[in-house]
């Protein structure tokens, strides 16, 4: 699948945006000391700002944007319906949560709000996952790691940006650097769980069944259609090459999960705790955009297969 | 409207069955669908590029040529690839805006072109790479089943069926109405073994592929250059290929 720069943008600063509040709801309804109230104002405006960007990158690709509206209203059926419908209630939940935690911080109010807010962010992940998750012709995201994992990342992604709005506030990324430390263990884990998973599938289908023709007939392209690319073949036929995927996914192991665990542990060490929490986000976001690269660039499709292809 | 409509056992399935055993490769169904939907209200396919290095635009229709079978007993199958006007069409269900539609009076797929956005996951979730995207209006494409000529009564009746049908010189492309057992297309479809292209992945496609045939006539294996090197006559072969090839 091609990976479209307006994708992984999106998909990447949502991840940031909607595990930052996430973490800043859980917070709050474990009883965030009152001290803690800039940071909680700050960090919602940092998520908004964030999730806003990533909502605009996701209008560039399409082709007649000025319709974009009309995307919040098959929510009965479509996933992405769902994932703009969530995004757009969230604002408001995350705007109730950050004025409640500011006017009245610890309230019993401030702390629903706060669970609320995770929740919501948690949930427009998951539709996003679901997007990928629930098409059935791309063995690569149509799997039971597809939705976990983004969740993950975005719990991940999110904990090393309240660490660092953390040790702005206070000097010291304290629990907030270990929640960032876990999270890239266990995105770590996840995605080499992921490509162990990929690796292993078969192919979907065969070429003889995308024809018709009995399973096993042996079959191969004689004559394309078409002497130039097409839609179909720029689309859904993106190919990378494995050495130059090995690469890549060397880079998004050490950039996006190795370093950032490193350098959240010696965040929580309290050595050099703002430029290394900083690190921490730069590192996550370059890695889970090439992660992301990835996911979409190794993703194979089944009509590929009429160009003979194995998917 | 993306929910899939409520569609009993005896609404109808208005499709297409292509038999491979007769499809000789030709591709006149695509050009002629081509010049019908670009010249029709329906629908405008697009060409970039047309007359440059690197020509390229949206087709409903495309013509593949595999080769199937083994060493020896090989075969030319040429396949015509369009949309299959699924009963459970996920390029519908995906669709955030209604623009894409399962019509429940004859299940046509459709795309409504003035709600579509172009976010292109329709395509994504075609496993049949039946649907283009029109780079110039910015809205999916996908075959029509033509159905600005099929309920069009001011054409004579024969030529109300889809511009692909019409035109094929093998006749190997049927339409008709495939709920209905008594129709020439369901008959067919039995009497042929019609199948579904990629049936494990649960599409249910109302479009049907017959099968190519084995041959029917058996012929002598043709005398190759080794035996005709026998007698007289070789030994008169051989000394004019030795003259010609001087």
């Amino acid at each position: 699948m091609r990976p479209a720069a307006s994708v992984l943008l999106l998909t990447t600063l949502t991840g940031f945006a909607y595990g930052l509040l996430t973490w800043l709801g859980l917070y709050v309804a474990a009883g965030a000391p009152p001290a803690a109230r800039l940071l909680v104002l700050a960090g919602v405006g940092v998520s908004v700002i964030l999730a806003t960007l990533g909502l605009i990158a996701s209008t560039l690709h399409l082709g007649r944007k000025e319709r974009a509206w009309r995307a919040f209203s098959q929510w009965r059926s479509s996933w992405l319906s769902r994932e703009g419908l969530a995004a757009v209630l969230t604002y408001p939940i995350a705007l109730a949560f950050a004025w409640a935690q500011y006017r009245a911080p610890g309230s019993p109010a401030a702390r629903s709000l706060g669970v609320v807010a995770a929740l919501a962010s948690l949930g427009t992940v998951y539709c996003t996952a679901m997007i990928y998750a629930s098409l059935k012709p791309i063995r690569q995201w149509h799997n039971r790691h597809t939705a976990p994992d983004y969740l993950i990342y975005a719990l991940f992604s999110g904990a090393t940006l309240f660490a660092l709005l953390h040790t702005l506030a206070f000097g010291t990324a304290a629990l907030a650097a270990s929640l960032a430390a876990l999270g890239a263990f266990g995105a770590l884990i996840a995605k080499l769980a992921y490509w162990r998973h990929v690796d292993a599938q078969s192919p979907i289908a065969t070429l003889a069944s995308a024809i018709g023709l009995p399973e096993g007939t042996p079959a191969r392209p004689l004559d394309a259609p078409h002497f130039t690319e097409n839609f179909i073949l720029r689309e859904m036929g993106f190919q990378i090459a494995r050495r130059h995927a090995a690469k890549l996914r060397r880079i998004a192991l050490v950039v996006g999960f190795a370093l950032p665990l490193l350098f959240s542990l010696l965040a929580q060490l309290g050595t050099f705790p703002l430029a290394s929490s900083s690190l921490a986000v730069a590192c996550a976001a370059l890695g889970l955009l090439t992660e992301r690269w990835l996911f979409f660039a190794q993703a194979t499709h089944v009509s590929a297969l009429y160009y003979g292809r194995t998917v | 409207m993306t929910m899939l409509p409520q569609r009993g056992t005896e609404a109808r399935k208005m499709g297409l069955v292509i038999d491979l055993d007769t499809c000789v490769g030709c591709h006149a169904c695509a050009v002629n669908c081509k010049e019908w939907n670009t010249g029709g209200e329906a629908g405008i396919l697009p060409d970039y590029d047309p007359y440059g290095e690197k020509p390229d635009g949206v087709w409903f229709n495309r013509i593949h040529s595999y080769e199937t079978g083994t060493d020896g007993c090989a075969r030319t199958v040429n396949f015509p690839r369009s949309c299959l006007h699924c009963e459970n069409p996920l390029c519908v269900t995906v669709c955030p805006t209604g623009a894409s539609f399962k019509r429940a009076e004859d299940g046509i797929v459709l795309v409504d072109t003035d709600l579509c956005i172009g976010c292109k996951l329709c395509s994504w979730a075609c496993p049949y790479g039946a649907r283009e995207f029109d780079e110039q209006s910015g809205v999916m494409r996908k075959c029509t089943l033509c159905i600005d000529r099929i309920y069009d009564d001011s054409l004579p009746e024969a030529e109300r069926e889809p511009a692909c049908v019409a035109t094929c010189p093998a006749k190997a492309r049927h339409f008709g109405d495939l709920a209905d057992p008594d129709s020439h297309v369901s008959k067919l479809v039995a009497q042929r073994g019609g199948t579904d292209l990629l049936p494990e992945l649960g599409y249910r496609p109302t479009n049907k592929y017959l099968p190519p045939r084995r041959a029917q006539i058996q012929t002598a294996p043709r005398e190759t250059c080794g035996a005709a090197g026998q007698g007289i006559g070789g030994a008169l072969l051989r000394l004019l290929d030795k003259a010609l090839s001087r």
